[in-house]
C-alpha cells in the first residue's frame, strides 16, 4: 500500500510495509517528540538539557536552550506556532516554535519537583501540566496565567491527555491510578483502575506506571501504557502492555501486549493510527496491533530503544525518538 | 500490583544469604558448630575498647554513588539530581540527600574506592573481610572481627548483630577461623529475639534444673575429649541463654512512642531504633541490611524512592546518637559493595561499577567533614586518593581503638587481623 492510498485510506494500513527512511542524529538520549499540527516542523526533548526543532523535509536541526535539567515531554499548539515543553527543571517554557532561532517566550516555574508531562486541550486554550508534586495544573496558553489546580493523586504524575473535543483531560501516575477531570469544572469525575502497570517493592520502592495515554481516533478508548508481569524489577524483567478501556463504561477490555519472550519491553509510547490501529514503541521495537485485536501483528527492530513517538498529519510519516540520540523517521508505507 | 517478591539480577551476589542457616535461635546456634574454637585472646590492654561500637549500614546491591555522596551534575553522566550543599561548607550531596546533608559536621566521605571487582558476591566478600578470599584460607568479615577485638568478659550479649526486617533469629558463617562464637546473630526488628519467652507449662525453676543437668552432661562428656564442634555447641546454648535474658534489649516497642514515631514504621528505621538500643548496650558490632540498590534499570526512579526511604531515618538515627552521647563512641559506616557506571544503559539504569565509588562514615575515631580523594568531573576515574577494600577494612577497626597491625594468635598460628600489605588512610583518623 503506497504513501498516497493510506493517506487517502487510513483503514488500508499494513504495518507490515514500515520501513525506516531517515536517521537523524541529535547526539543526546531523546525522551520525549511532538509533530506540530501543521507538518511542518518535529520536535524531540533530549537529557542534554535542550529541545530540538528538526525540518520534517530536509532533517535540518535547531537546538531550544532555557531548560536546565533534562527536557520530559512537549505540546505544540495548533497553529503550529507555540511550543511548549516540560522538564525536571519545574519549568514549562512556551517557545516562538518558528523563529529562525527560537528563544523562550515565557518562563514559568510551575511545579515543585519534576515536570513529567504537557497536554495541549482540544481548543488549544489551555495546557495542563503535572510532575512530581502530584498536582495537575491548568495553564492558559493566551498569557500564562494559572487557571486551576487540581490534587488527588497519590503519587507522581507520569501523563497527561486531554479527551479529543472535550474538556475531559485524563492523568496517570506511578501508582497506575488514571484520574479523570473535567478540566473546566476542575472536578475529579471518576478514576480507572490501571494497577496491574505499577509494582511495588518492598515497602518503599516502585517501578512502573502510567507512562502514557492515548485516545482511540472515536474517543471510545482510552490506552494506559507502560509494563507488567515483573519477573526482575532491578534488571528489566518485565513485559509492556497497553491496557484498553472502554471509555463509557470505565472498564478494561483488552490488553496489548508485548511479544512474550522480549525481555527489557516496556511501553514507552503508543498512539493510535487515524485506521485505529494501534503503535507503540516496545523497548527497540516498533509494534503494531490491529483494532480491537490483543495480540500485535508486526514489530520492526530499531537500532535503539524508543522512548517516544509520534505521527505526522499526514498518517504516514512516523517519527520515533530513541535512547542512542536518534529522530528516526519510519514510512508506514511500502516504497 | 504489588508482590513479596524481592527483585534481583542474577549475580552469585543472591547466593549470599543462602550460606546462613535458617532456623530457630537455639538450632541455629548450634549449627556453626564446625567452626574452630582455638582462638586465643589479643591482648587485652591493647585492643579492648570498652563501649565502642560499629554500625555498618549495608545498602545490598550497589548504591549509586552519583545519587548519593559524589553527585556530578551538568555531565552526561550525571543524571537529573542536583548536588546540595551540606552544613559543612563546600561539600556536597546528592539532593536526594535533604536530611543526611544537615549532618555532614558528623560525617566523612570517601569518594575515592576502587576495588576492581564488579561480581556482587566476590565484591561482598571483598568488602566484608578486607582481603581477598580466592585463596585457600577464609576471612573473618568485619563485623567477627571488631566482635572479637572488641570483646569483653562480662557482657551479656552476642557481639555481632545483625538485624532484619522480620523473621526468626539465625547464625551467620561469617567468622572464619575466629569460631561462631564470633559469627553474626541476626535479630528480628519486628519480633526482637523469637523463641526466646519459656513455653507455656515451663517454670523458672524447672528450666534452671535442666540447663544445670546439661551442663553436668556436657561436662561430663568432654572429660577426656575437646573438640571446637562441642564448644560451640556448649556455648551456643549459654549464649541463646543470656539473650533470653536480655531479650527487653531487642524489644524497640519498649521506646516511647515519639521515638518510635520519629524512627518511623518503615522497616530501615525500625532496625535502625533496634540498632541505636544495641549501641546503648554497647553491643560492639552491629548491622542494618537493605537491599535493591542493584539498578541496572530505571535508576533514577529508583533511587528518588530508596535514597528517600534511607535518608529520613537514617538522619534521624544519626541525630539520636549525637543527641544521647553515644556517637562519641560509634563508628557508623554506610557501606555498599560497589558503585554504578557513569554509562546510563538503555534502560537508564546503571550497572556496576567498582573503579571509583564512594561510601560515608560517621561518628568516633575519625575527622568530622573530611572528604578523602576524588573522582574525575565525569565520576568515571579516580583522580586522587585511591584506596580499596583494604585500607578500608583497617580504618574501620582503628577508628574504634582497634590496632590493624596486629595479629591473632588462632592455634598459635598468627593470622593479621588486615590485609598487612595495606594500612589505614592515616588523614582520616584522629
Amino acid at each position: 500500500m503506497s504513501s498516497a492510498n493510506v493517506a487517502a485510506n487510513p483503514a488500508s494500513l499494513d504495518g507490515t510495509a514500515v520501513h525506516e527512511v531517515h536517521d537523524w542524529n541529535h547526539g543526546a538520549r531523546l525522551l520525549a517528540c511532538r509533530v506540530d499540527p501543521t507538518g511542518k516542523h518535529v520536535f524531540t526533548a533530549s537529557t542534554d538539557r535542550t529541545v530540538q526543532r528538526w525540518d520534517v523535509v530536509s532533517g535540518a536541526k535547531t537546538v531550544l536552550t532555557g531548560h536546565d535539567n533534562w527536557v520530559s515531554d512537549l505540546a505544540c499548539s495548533l497553529d503550529g506556532k507555540t511550543l511548549y515543553s516540560v522538564s525536571y527543571d519545574g519549568r514549562l517554557i512556551f517557545w516562538d516554535a518558528l523563529a529562525e532561532a527560537p528563544a523562550p517566550q515565557r518562563t514559568i516555574d510551575a511545579h515543585r519537583g519534576w515536570v513529567r508531562a504537557v497536554a495541549l486541550s482540544s481548543d488549544g486554550k489551555w495546557i495542563a501540566t503535572g510532575g512530581n508534586d502530584k498536582v495537575v495544573k491548568i495553564w492558559s496558553t493566551e498569557d500564562g496565567s494559572l487557571v486551576r489546580e487540581m490534587a488527588g493523586h497519590a503519587h507522581f504524575i507520569f501523563s497527561l491527555l486531554f479527551r479529543p473535543g472535550s474538556t475531559d483531560l485524563v492523568s496517570g501516575d506511578l501508582l497506575g491510578k488514571i484520574h479523570h477531570w473535567d478540566a473546566a469544572q476542575g472536578t475529579l469525575v471518576r478514576q480507572f483502575d490501571a494497577s496491574e502497570i505499577h509494582f511495588e517493592i518492598g515497602d518503599w520502592s516502585h517501578y512502573g506506571g502510567i507512562l502514557g495515554l492515548a485516545f482511540s481516533p472515536d474517543g471510545k478508548t482510552l490506552i494506559a501504557n507502560g509494563l507488567h508481569k515483573v519477573s526482575n524489577a532491578l534488571a528489566n524483567g518485565q513485559q509492556g502492555v497497553a491496557l484498553a478501556y472502554d471509555w463509557e463504561q470505565g472498564s478494561l477490555v483488552r490488553k496489548h501486549e508485548s511479544i512474550k519472550e522480549e525481555r527489557g519491553a516496556i511501553v514507552w509510547g503508543a498512539l493510535f493510527h487515524p485506521s485505529g490501529q494501534l503503535i507503540a514503541g516496545l523497548a527497540e521495537y516498533l509494534a503494531f496491533w490491529k483494532p480491537d485485536e490483543a495480540d500485535l501483528y508486526h514489530v520492526l527492530e530499531t537500532k535503539s530503544p524508543i522512548y517516544a513517538l509520534d505521527l505526522h498529519p499526514n498518517q504516514v510519516d512516523l517519527f520515533t525518538a530513541h535512547f542512542d540520540g536518534h529522530l528516526r523517521v519510519m514510512k508506514l508505507a511500502r516504497g | 500490583m504489588s508482590s513479596p517478591q524481592t527483585p534481583y539480577c542474577g549475580s552469585t551476589e543472591h547466593l549470599t544469604g543462602r550460606r546462613q542457616f535458617m532456623g530457630s535461635m537455639l538450632s541455629g546456634m548450634g549449627a556453626a558448630a564446625g567452626m574452630s574454637l582455638l582462638t586465643h585472646p589479643l591482648g587485652a590492654s591493647e585492643l579492648v575498647q570498652r563501649g565502642k561500637s560499629v554500625v555498618v549500614i549495608y545498602l545490598g546491591g550497589g548504591i549509586s554513588q552519583f545519587e548519593s555522596w559524589d553527585p556530578k551534575t551538568h555531565v552526561d553522566t550525571g543524571g537529573p539530581f542536583k548536588a546540595i550543599p551540606t552544613s559543612v561548607p563546600g561539600i556536597h550531596v546528592s539532593e536526594l540527600l535533604p536530611h543526611t546533608s544537615k549532618l555532614m559536621h558528623h560525617m566523612a566521605l570517601i569518594r575515592s574506592i576502587n576495588t576492581g571487582n564488579d561480581d556482587h558476591g566476590l565484591a561482598t566478600n571483598l568488602i566484608r573481610s578486607g582481603r581477598m578470599t580466592r585463596t585457600a584460607t577464609e576471612y573473618p568479615e568485619l563485623g567477627a572481627t571488631v566482635a572479637k577485638c572488641l570483646e569483653r568478659a562480662d557482657f551479656p550479649l552476642p557481639g555481632h548483630i545483625h538485624t532484619a526486617p522480620a523473621g526468626n533469629a539465625r547464625r551467620g558463617n561469617n567468622s572464619a577461623y575466629l569460631g561462631p562464637r564470633y559469627a553474626s546473630v541476626t535479630v528480628s526488628a519486628e519480633a526482637g529475639v523469637v523463641n526466646s519467652v519459656l513455653p507455656d507449662g515451663m517454670t523458672v525453676t524447672v528450666d534452671t534444673q535442666r540447663n544445670t543437668w546439661r551442663r553436668f552432661l556436657n561436662e561430663r562428656f568432654m572429660r577426656g575429649r575437646h573438640a571446637a564442634e562441642i564448644d560451640a555447641f556448649t556455648q551456643s546454648y549459654e549464649q541463646a541463654l543470656q539473650l533470653m535474658t536480655r531479650r527487653e534489649v531487642f524489644d524497640s516497642t519498649r521506646e516511647p512512642a515519639e521515638v518510635q514515631q520519629r524512627y518511623g514504621s518503615d522497616e530501615l528505621g525500625r532496625q535502625l531504633l533496634l540498632a541505636r538500643r544495641l549501641v546503648e548496650n554497647e553491643v560492639p558490632f552491629i548491622e542494618v541490611k537493605n537491599d535493591g540498590w542493584d539498578t541496572h534499570c530505571n535508576n533514577f526512579e529508583y533511587h528518588i524512592h530508596n535514597v528517600a526511604f534511607f535518608d529520613r531515618p537514617f538522619a534521624v538515627f544519626l541525630s539520636d546518637l549525637a543527641d544521647r552521647g553515644l556517637l562519641e563512641r560509634t563508628l557508623v559506616i554506610v557501606m555498599t559493595e560497589f558503585g554504578r557506571t557513569p554509562t546510563i544503559n538503555p534502560y537508564y539504569g546503571r550497572d556496576h561499577y567498582s573503579k571509583a565509588w564512594s561510601i560515608a562514615l560517621a561518628g568516633c575515631g575519625i575527622h568530622h567533614g573530611a572528604v578523602i580523594g576524588k573522582t574525575s568531573d565525569d565520576g568515571a576515574e579516580i583522580v586522587d586518593r585511591q584506596v580499596d577494600h583494604r585500607h578500608l577494612f583497617h580504618t574501620f577497626l582503628r577508628a574504634v581503638g582497634v590496632d590493624s597491625s596486629a595479629e591473632f594468635d588462632i592455634a598459635g598460628r598468627p593470622f593479621p587481623i588486615a590485609d598487612p600489605a595495606a594500612g589505614p588512610i592515616e588523614e582520616l583518623l584522629t
